[in-house]
């Protein structure tokens, strides 16, 4: 099962690759750098289900005490890191030709970094205690305080004045996306998903073999 | 309007280096984990 949704995320990944290379046409302002947005915009929705994941299996975890709640929480913080790093480098590559600069103290940029940090060090505070339920029940409330920072990521091109242009995809009007850009972001989206639930699976199978061994 | 290829290559070549180095992980880690699993002795 985890081996086919393995080869379903490579599947989706080369028809991602190929709707945003070769499909979605050359961004008429920002030319061949919008492409980028075909990597940026799935892996910040892919974190956005990732830290959603902790929040839930955080809850589920301090209501039930159930273990698997706890691998679920633990498994999807450390993909969401990786994904929310890759967020951040993508969306830099992107700014400087596009914006002139590689950084620069955004709000939609800061969040996103405060978002970073916090899910690093959720998986600090897991590292470093040793004792399996001390360990769930503590990550399990900065699994839940660190949600708050969701929210703020998202809607802080909305509450602050921000070099970061609003939302697209997800904001409150419909879309003024070209539909064959918006069709290589949706693919692409599928496929991060895809990628996701399989490193999702992998993770927590292997949170399960720790625990036994 | 310039190409930026080079920014556009470098922003999938690091996506991809670092999905497939967390995929290595991945594996490696499940290995050794089965590894030990076996060789362990088990309780009669």
């Amino acid at each position: 099962m985890t081996r086919a949704l393995g080869w379903l995320a490579v599947l989706g990944l080369v028809v991602g690759l190929a709707a945003g290379f070769g499909y979605a046409p050359r961004e008429a302002v920002q030319g061949n750098v919008q492409r980028i947005m075909y990597l940026h915009v799935p892996a910040v929705l892919t974190a956005y289900l990732a830290f959603g994941l902790v929040l839930t299996g955080s809850i589920g975890f301090l209501a039930t005490r159930r273990p698997g709640w706890d691998r679920l929480a633990a498994a999807a913080g450390e993909i969401g890191v990786l994904f929310t790093g890759l967020t951040i480098v993508s969306g830099s590559i992107w700014g400087k030709p596009t914006w002139g600069t590689w950084w620069t103290w955004d709000a939609r940029l800061t969040s996103t970094a405060v978002l970073f940090c916090v899910y690093v060090g959720y998986l600090l505070l897991r590292s470093l205690i040793e004792d399996p339920d001390a360990r769930a029940r503590y990550a399990a409330v900065v699994g839940i305080l660190g949600a708050v920072n969701i929210p703020i990521v998202h809607f802080s091109v909305k509450w602050w004045r921000a070099l970061h242009q609003p939302s697209t995809i997800l904001g409150p009007s419909p879309s003024p996306i070209d539909p064959a850009i918006g069709l290589a972001l949706f693919v692409n989206w599928v496929a991060f998903t895809l990628l996701f639930a399989y490193f999702l699976a992998r993770r927590m199978e292997i949170a399960r073999l720790e625990e036994q061994t | 309007m310039p190409s930026n290829w080079g920014y556009v290559f470098a922003a999938y070549g690091i996506a991809a280096a670092a999905l497939l180095t967390y995929w290595r992980h991945l594996a490696r880690r499940t290995r050794a984990l089965a590894a030990r699993r076996a060789a362990k002795p088990r309780a009669a």
